[in-house]
């Protein structure tokens, strides 16, 4: 039995896969859907679904919803005075999934003690984190994440619809994701996803909000500029129910407006303090708006259009038309919208996936997902089962889409037992018997078998000894289902070492199968003195997909401090990172040196942004953003303008949610903090098209350079590739593709400087370079010392001392002070 | 020199390229570089599968520079890499360089 879970923004479900089918487990109130909303009642106790969220209206102070943006972050949601407490953002989701499972006892007769919980794409190590963290607190033993797109696009393609390129656009309540998938040969791989952490349903129902209030105000005589939020429309408590009550009513006529023309919203005019003779006129009574399916699609026109542009880029940078694409899955509420499935539907040619019930398709495909990687969510038995026979361990696919998988054993017995002379394995249908196998004396046997095509085939293992006789076995049964097969959760996006010149060394490239693990070697970028508890040598790690530190996320720092002996610049430091299944991040640092392991990572959250810290970024962008536009118009470079075109939105978009922000509203905050990471990626691009022309420059220097290096010294296979490079770098640069062209010059330095090393001169010439400089290194006595042994190995025509040492002094040379604070402090290279 | 030369490879950096090389997914997965999208699904669930069986031949795998140790997590990683277009060129290109130099146990493959 395989449990999956769709924690959502607004809305969570719960579904099991049997092995056959997969069936949602509705909650106490028969729904599929439980709201996504906890209270604490003034006895302090917890309510979690409907019942919370009717509690919105009358008691919002004691109710929280819409948490999941938070997730990652060290924010605690305080309950108001009844209760004084405060819940983070896991302990409210351990409560959404404690609920969610005890609907599922109640319905399967036992208490799951596994799942699979669904994520959004986009979510990085820390929220994913909080994810597993919430999980287990929810009682869970075993938790495994999985992305929502992946899910989804499990769920629709369950139904065998066929090979193809799909995308599954998944808009929620809080997060738009986009997803580009192939479906060969009965294995799904995501190719490709982006998304938006700021663009979900909840944005619509503000907007929608907003016009409805410019409407009320406009209906009742007074101005109908939007008052600044985080005034006493929010602070006081009855404006701030009356707000509650509204956004929820304005929630209930977006969806009302997927079937109707109109909807009509009752507004507390009086309590919310919207002026005008009229309001007073017509004392407690609410104001009726009327709200039209065209004033829905006028607000949402721009959330389509920022989403229908995230589509496009997906489809671009993957060189995909949308007419090559088979097939759209929609997932989320708000996607029942006739303009979400108008947009999409114009955009390609009518393919949406029908038939799909879009709120609980994500939590199909987790359980689905359960199901391919084995996590039974039955008890495990509390004691062994008696012993029948010879103990074996069978293993095997529990879904695969092979027809003809293996099945691997191994033989275990206990003194005295003799491992079997003969295996064979039988489909219980009769339609399958192998050949026998003869165990290794291991014990073990692989043995390929036959599956039936689209379900659950069972097995028998035969075992039998010299003598023909058969031999009793502890395990003999097993089943395999042949369906889809799912590669492993990608991971959203590249993780990797910064280095103290503000480059990044890439561990795990953005789609690596979790769970990875992988180990380089670093050198130390400066001294650290023996047991100094306080200096420390950091060793960041990032998230992101710049070649640039510090354009990245920082995800975690591990700290080398309290080493045994002083450490010198320059030392071997061996870095090993591992991300498990769930995006969570361990660290390691060995140094051979000392025979010391460190371990202490320090796991950095979302960044938390003060109101002060944001207020001023909001003006720092927007004085970059002034100096940027200004460069472009001087350069004459369009493009550049264009690059930049939506930082004034995202901008005005920040600027408004301040006040917000100001007024205590966490989530507002993390919103803004993200629109400045976005407005400042914008601009990097924009500079980017700036330095364009000296990065031409660049690239012609580089290939005069090296070119007849290569040619000179190269080998044949070197000399082929860097001709297959130089390529690539004309076509990006053709393409005016500046980090595609970065790429290729890169690779003409390094094949270039392989090529040189076989020069005999290149030694010697390196060695009188690092002595005219050795004023630069960062330990000059020992550069001194090394530059006098390196002389000494050239006069006696030692080149194999000679390069060591030349490779040794080149470690000592540190990157620029200001590159390294720039990377986060990074104290290796 | 100095004026576009960065400092050159040191052995640091030869030593991460080599470890790159050693876990070339055809050499990981011990299939030719024509290996079919069916033969490396087939052949890394069977590896996965030898390999959660704890099956000491499976550990093992044969590369020009001698034998590779062989994790779940590494065939997982070489199944991804092979899965997109352009890396599986890179790696083809590599191991058809190498091709027929492997040493170490399971030359052949398991």
């Amino acid at each position: 039995m395989y449990i999956g879970i769709d924690l959502g923004t607004t809305n969570s479900s719960l579904a099991v896969f049997d092995g056959q089918a997969v069936s949602v487990v509705p909650n106490a109130a028969g729904e599929n859907l439980t709201p996504s909303v906890v209270r604490l009642d003034p006895r302090g106790n917890v309510v979690v679904g409907r019942r919370a969220r009717a509690a919105l209206e009358n008691d919002p102070t004691s109710t929280r919803r819409e948490w999941k943006r938070l997730m990652g972050t060290a924010e605690l949601l305080s309950f108001g005075a009844g209760s004084g407490r405060a819940l983070s953002p896991p302990e409210l989701s351990a409560h959404v999934i404690a609920s969610l499972l005890g609907d599922a006892r109640d319905a399967l007769g036992f208490a799951p003690r596994a799942a699979v919980i669904s994520t959004p794409a986009l979510f990085e190590v820390p929220q994913n984190h909080a994810t597993v963290e919430a999980g287990k607190r929810a009682g869970l033993e075993e938790v495994v994440l999985i992305q929502e797109p992946v899910a989804s696009a499990i769920a629709a393609g369950w139904r065998g619809d066929g090979a193809g390129t799909w995308m599954v656009f998944d808009l929620g309540g809080g997060t738009l994701d986009v997803s580009l998938l192939e479906t060969t040969e009965g294995r799904l791989r995501v190719v490709d996803h982006a998304g938006d952490n700021f663009l979900g349903g909840k944005d619509i129902d503000q907007a929608l909000l907003d016009l409805v209030m410019r409407q009320a105000r406009a209906q009742l005589g007074s101005s109908p500029a939007l008052r600044p939020r985080g005034t006493a429309e929010r602070t006081g408590p009855r404006p701030r129910r009356a707000l509650e009550r509204l956004q929820v009513a304005c929630e209930q006529a977006k969806i009302e407006l997927s079937r109707a023309r109109e909807a009509v919203v009752l507004v507390d005019a009086a309590d919310l303090g919207l002026g005008g003779a009229a309001a007073q006129d017509s004392g407690p009574a609410p104001t009726e708006v009327v709200v039209t399916r065209a004033d829905l699609e006028r607000v949402m026109a721009p959330f389509m259009d920022r989403s229908l542009t995230l589509v496009q880029a997906v489809l671009e940078k993957n060189h995909r038309t949308a007419d090559e694409v088979a097939r759209v899955v929609l997932v989320g509420g708000p996607t029942l919208t006739p303009l979400v499935r108008a947009r999409l539907g114009q955009m390609f040619g009518g393919r949406l996936a029908e038939g799909i019930d879009p709120m609980t398709i994500v939590a199909r495909g987790a359980a689905l997902f359960a199901g391919t990687a084995g996590l039974d969510a039955r008890p495990r038995p509390s004691a062994a089962p008696a012993r029948r026979g010879l103990s074996v361990r069978i293993e095997h696919p529990a879904v695969t889409a092979d027809l003809e998988p293996f099945v691997v054993g191994r033989f275990l017995p206990s003194p005295g037992e003799s491992l079997p002379a003969r295996v064979r394995i039988e489909r219980s249908d009769g339609g399958f018997a192998s050949a026998p196998a003869t165990p290794s004396p291991e014990g073990s046997f692989v043995v390929q078998v036959e599956l039936e095509r689209g379900k659950q085939n069972q097995f028998r293992l035969f075992a039998e000894d010299q003598a023909r006789a058969p031999v009793a076995l502890g395990t003999e049964r097993f089943a395999i289902v042949q369906g889809l097969s799912v590669s492993d959760p990608p991971l959203g996006r590249s993780v990797g070492v910064a280095c103290a010149d503000d480059l990044v060394q890439v561990y795990f490239p953005k789609g690596t199968p979790l769970p990875a693990r992988r180990m380089f070697v670093h050198r130390t970028a400066q001294p650290v003195a023996a047991r100094d508890a306080k200096d420390a040598l950091c060793v960041p790690v990032v998230q992101g997909e710049s070649a640039r530190a510090h354009r990245d996320r920082l995800i975690g720092v591990l700290r080398v401090r309290g080493v045994r002996d002083d450490l010198p610049a320059g030392s071997r430091i061996e870095v090993t990172l591992q991300l498990d299944r769930s995006g969570q991040l361990h660290a390691r640092a060995d140094i051979p040196a000392l025979g010391q392991t460190f371990e202490e990572i320090v796991h950095l959250l979302v960044p938390t942004a003060t109101v002060e810290t944001v207020a001023r970024e909001v003006e720092a962008v927007g004085r970059r953003a002034d100096g940027v536009q200004r460069r472009a118009f001087e350069a004459g470079a369009p493009a550049a303008v264009t690059a930049s075109s939506s930082v004034a939105g995202l901008l005005l978009e920040a600027e408004r949610s301040l006040p917000e922000a100001e007024g205590g509203d966490a989530d507002a905050l993390q919103k803004v903090h993200r629109l400045l990471l976005d407005a400042n990626t914008a601009l990097d691009d924009a500079e980017a098209v700036l330095e364009w022309p000296d990065l031409q420059t660049e690239s012609r220097r580089t290939a005069l350079y090296y070119t007849p290096l290569v040619a000179a010294w190269g080998t044949a296979a070197e000399q082929q590739l860097y001709d297959q490079v130089l390529q690539a770098a004309t076509a990006a640069e053709k393409a005016r593709n500046a980090p595609e062209l970065e790429r290729q010059l890169e690779a003409m330095r390094a094949i270039g400087r392989a090529s040189y090393s076989r020069n005999p001169r290149a030694l010697e010439s390196e060695l009188d370079w690092v002595a005219a400089h050795v004023a630069d290194a960062g330990d000059v006595a020992r550069a001194n010392h090394l530059v006098e042994r390196a002389r000494i190995a050239r006069n006696e025509g030692n080149q194999i001392t000679l390069r060591a040492l030349v490779a040794e002094i080149w470690t000592l040379f540190p990157a620029p002070p200001e590159l390294q604070q720039k990377s986060f402090g990074s104290g290796v290279r | 020199m100095a004026g576009i030369v960065r400092p050159p490879d040191d052995a640091t950096t030869i030593e991460n390229a080599f470890r790159a090389h050693l876990e070339n997914p055809f050499f990981v997965l011990a299939l030719p570089p024509d290996a079919s999208p069916l033969d490396i699904d087939r052949q890394s669930q069977k590896l996965s599968s030898m390999l959660a069986a704890d099956l000491a031949e499976a550990r093992r795998y044969a590369t020009p520079f001698g034998p590779g140790e062989r994790t779940a997590e590494l065939v997982r990683a070489a199944v991804a890499e092979l899965a997109d277009p352009a890396r599986r060129l890179t790696h083809e290109w590599w191991a058809r360089g190498f091709a027929g130099a492997a040493t170490g146990p399971e030359a052949g493959g398991p």
